[in-house]
Formats: C-alpha cells, structure tokens, sequence
C-alpha cells in the first residue's frame, strides 16, 4: 500500500501542478493533502479548485483555519516586527482574493483523519494532523525532546504520525517500549509542496509504504521515502513580486527558506 | 442553524462486490455530484468475475479505501480452495498484485471534525467498529446502538455490509443535554437487498455548524443510479460462478 503525503501548498499553482505530475508516475493507492492550501502566494482559489477536483481527503491547516474563519489570524508564529507586518498583508490579501464558495471549503475540512490497519495481530494506527494532534499550529521540530514526542503520540493513540506546518520534512523512529516489548513510532514531517524552507528550493512530499507486515514491532516495515522534484520556481516568485504580497515571500520561494 | 454555506460533500460507497458494469456507472453518478471527498468501505470483491478491474480502478482513482469481510477473506483462502468452481471461483480470479493490495487495506478511517466548540467524529467502518463482518442492522436495540458508537468514540458512524441503506438517528438525554449519533449505511453499489436493483452510495453534507447537539446537523443523501443490470447478470451466468448470484442481482435480494 502505497500512501502520497503533501501539504503546506500556500497557493502555489505551478508547485502544485509540478507535484501532480510526479505524483501520478509514482502510482500511490492513496493520497492525503495535510493542509495548508493557501497564503503567501496569488492561487488560492486555484489550488483548492485543483484538490477539490481531484477528491483528495485533505485536513485544515492553520492558514485555511483562519481564511475559513475570515480572521486577520493565520495563527502563525512570526518573530520579528517585518515578519509580523508582512503577514499582516498576506492574510488580508489573501481574505480579500479568496472567494466564498473556497471559503467554504475551507471552513469545513475536518482537523485529523486517523487510518487505522489491522494487517497481522496487532493494530497500526496512521494519523494525520497539520501541525499537532493538540494544535493545529504546534510546531513539531525534529529536536524536540523524546519524551515529550513519544507522550504527544501516545495521548493520540499514533503510531505513525504524520504532520506538516514546519516546512522541514524529517522521520524520526522513537521506540516507546513497554516491558521489554518493543514498540516502535514514527514522527514524519512531511515537507511542503509551495514553501520549503529547507534550504533546498524544490517542491518536497512523502511516500509512504506499508505491507502486510508492517508493524510497530519491526521498526524497518515502513518505508518513508523524502521526494523532491523541480517546478516553475522563477514563475511563483514572479508572482509574489507582480502582486501586492511582499517581495520578501518570492526570495523565500528562491532559496527554500 | 444555518445552512446558508456550500456544505463539505462526502461521497461514501461500498459492497462493489466486483460488478463492474455497476462500480462505472457509480463513478459517472458520484462525478457528477462533485463532491470534496470519496471514501470505499470495502467489499470490493467476491460474487462476480471483474475483481481485478474493480480494485484496478479504485487503485488508479486512489480512493481511500478501507478492508471489507470479503477483502480480508482472500489471504486465508488455501490454494486449494482458490482453484475450486462455485463461489470460491470469485477469489481464484483475483490477480497476485490485487491480493497485495487487499492484505493492506486499512481497517477503519476516522475523519475528525472541530468546525465549532462541538467536535465531531465520523468513522468508517465496514461492519462494526468491532468486527468487519458484524451487521449493524436498522432495527437495532437504541441502547445497544448508543453503546457501539461510545465504544468507538464515534458520532457519526458510516457502514455497508448488510446492502441495506438507512440513517437513523439516536438520541441520549443526559441531564437537560440530548446528544446525537448517525448511524448510516452506505448500502450497495453492485449488490443491493433492498428490493430496489439499482446500485446505491450516500452523499453526506457537513455544515459549519454540524455537531452533536443537533439532530438535523447533517444531511445524508442516498443515491440511487441504473445499471446494466442483464448484462451484469449475463456475465455470472457465462461463468463457473453459481446462476444463483445472477438472479439476486436481477432482484436485489
């Protein structure tokens, strides 16, 4: 069973269009958006047309929480006074060019999907959050105490996690054994498709693969492969830079930061 | 309450049960409903001969899928019984890659909803929470029914199996609070006992005030589209399946 992971989008129609394309020649059985459609870029409506088309289960994140909502709150942790001013502009700009029937759409995406295998004796339990099982804006990092990642898995019944809303992907295996039973969890960040902030400017999204011995005894019987791939980047900066967004967002998309 | 908003569209279908002139007529219907999202909750295969071209194109779809009692079935079917006529011979036919992706189908999908201070949880299953070949039949004890739904943890709980579609409503009254549980079969698209030989899905609409203290926070629609019934038949009949499978088709029973 091959399951595709993306998120944190943020409007950007050729990283999108870029993704579909290298998404369909990997051939998954299933694919999950992680929220996170827009802000940051002029293809809101497009973007969410482009899902809705396809029919993807797709969860809220922060950004499409706050649109949803029409707040001036993306719930978004900028640090500095430029950070806060241009993410001022962006949620207004993209309130006042995000249309109602999107709105909608926005307004109603449910905030988790767990999937839950039973492949051999015991269960398997895949959830999907945004940010975290307790926040939809919670920042997992990967330097994150152990404890404190493995207790956050637990309170959600998760054994495999996946989440977006940093822009870093990573897998950590954490193994919360119980009486000498080992049982392992995995926490995956699954990148993002519009706005990397990596370093590395491509497009980024998740494979993961499961078979009808993955289990949380054997932590190597789940593959999560990382996929990169190239899109139009020069086109979406263009954008950012031809639009009333700050030009600060289009160097972002340039140098994956 | 207000429903003044486009509602989030949920197209939800099961007991395909490998009839294929009926699973391509249910994705031009469900196509045309545009919904947000579609769910399989699983039965893919069994009682018909196109096993492999039904888990083919809900593969290329990628639609989330969940196991069904007849999906689970085939890895614990011996060669010897795979290689036998009758009803064994709905098995026997399905591909090395199909059988692979039957064995990891997931179990159960939970889809939250917090839309408001009220959160809402809507499970899929295919049986029951409990087991997949558990019927949930309409005519339940409330009781009994409240308790599989606080068991789950669920609010909405959406199932086939039994080929017979319904929504019911359950109430419980705690103090001056009455919350509500939908429990809604999804019925048949290439089975249907109803009566009623058409294939059928349920559209589910969600509202931004949908939670559970309102009863008639969601709509569910069924959905019911013809099929080449006699062609589907025909195509039993010219196999080593029992005729038996043919004429329940032809009646929906």
């Amino acid at each position: 069973m091959k399951i595709a992971l993306f998120s944190d989008i943020h409007a950007n129609l050729p990283a999108l269009e870029s993704f579909f394309v290298d998404v369909e020649m990997q051939n998954p059985d299933a694919i999950y958006c992680l929220g996170d459609l827009v802000g940051y870029n002029i293809w809101s409506n497009e973007v969410i047309h482009e899902i809705r088309k396809r029919n993807i289960p797709t969860i809220a994140g922060n950004y499409d929480f706050g649109i949803g909502r029409t707040s001036n709150d993306c719930g978004c942790a900028y640090k500095t006074d430029d950070e806060k001013a241009n993410g001022a502009i962006s949620i207004s700009f993209t309130n006042e060019s995000v249309g109602d029937k999107e709105r909608s759409y926005l307004r109603t995406l449910p905030a988790h999907i767990k999937v839950e295998f039973q492949l051999n004796n015991d269960k398997l339990n895949l959830l999907l959050v945004h940010g975290s099982p307790r926040k939809i804006n919670e920042y997992l990092f990967e330097d994150r105490e152990e404890k404190s990642m493995i207790r956050i898995m637990e309170q959600a019944d998760a054994d495999i996690m996946c989440f977006g809303h940093t822009h870093k992907p990573y897998h950590r295996i954490m193994n919360s054994s119980n009486e000498g039973q080992n049982h392992y969890r995995h926490a995956i960040n699954i990148g993002s498709i519009g706005k990397p902030k990596d370093g590395n400017p491509q497009g980024g999204y998740v494979m993961l693969t499961l078979n009808d011995n993955s289990s949380i005894l054997d932590k190597d019987s789940i593959q999560v492969e990382f996929i990169r791939f190239d899109y139009d980047v020069e086109k979406a900066a263009k954008a950012v830079e031809d639009s009333p967004l700050p030009n600060a967002y289009a160097e972002s998309l340039r140098n994956g930061i | 309450m207000e429903f003044n908003q486009t509602p989030m569209k949920i197209a939800l279908f099961s007991d395909v049960h490998a009839n294929l002139p009926a699973f391509e007529k249910a994705l031009e219907s469900i196509d045309q409903q545009k919904p947000n999202a579609i769910y399989c909750l699983g039965d893919l295969v069994g009682y018909h001969i196109y096993p492999n071209e039904v888990i083919r194109e809900i593969r290329k779809r990628r639609i989330a899928t969940i196991a069904g009692n007849h999906d689970t079935k085939v890895k614990k079917l011996t060669e010897q019984q795979l290689s036998e006529t009758g009803n064994n011979h709905a098995y026997g036919i399905i591909g090395q890659d199909e059988k692979k992706y039957l064995a990891t189908l997931p179990a159960h999908i939970q889809v939250d909803f917090e839309l408001n201070e009220d959160k809402l949880k809507m499970l899929l299953v295919h049986g029951s929470p409990s087991r997949n070949d558990e019927y949930l039949l309409e005519d339940k004890d409330e009781a009994d029914f409240i308790k599989v739904f606080k068991d789950a943890g669920a609010d909405i709980l959406c199932f086939g199996h039994s080929h017979i579609p319904y929504h019911r409503i359950l109430s419980e009254t705690i103090g001056d609070t009455t919350r509500y549980f939908h429990a809604i079969n999804t019925g048949s698209v290439g089975k249907p006992k109803d009566g009623n030989p058409q294939g059928g899905y349920v559209l589910l609409h969600i509202h931004k005030n949908s939670g559970k203290l309102y009863a008639d926070s969601l709509q569910v629609q069924f959905v019911r589209f013809d099929y080449d019934i006699e062609l589907s038949a025909k195509a039993i009949e010219n196999s080593p399946l029992p005729d038996e499978f043919a004429e329940k088709l032809r009646k929906a029973v």
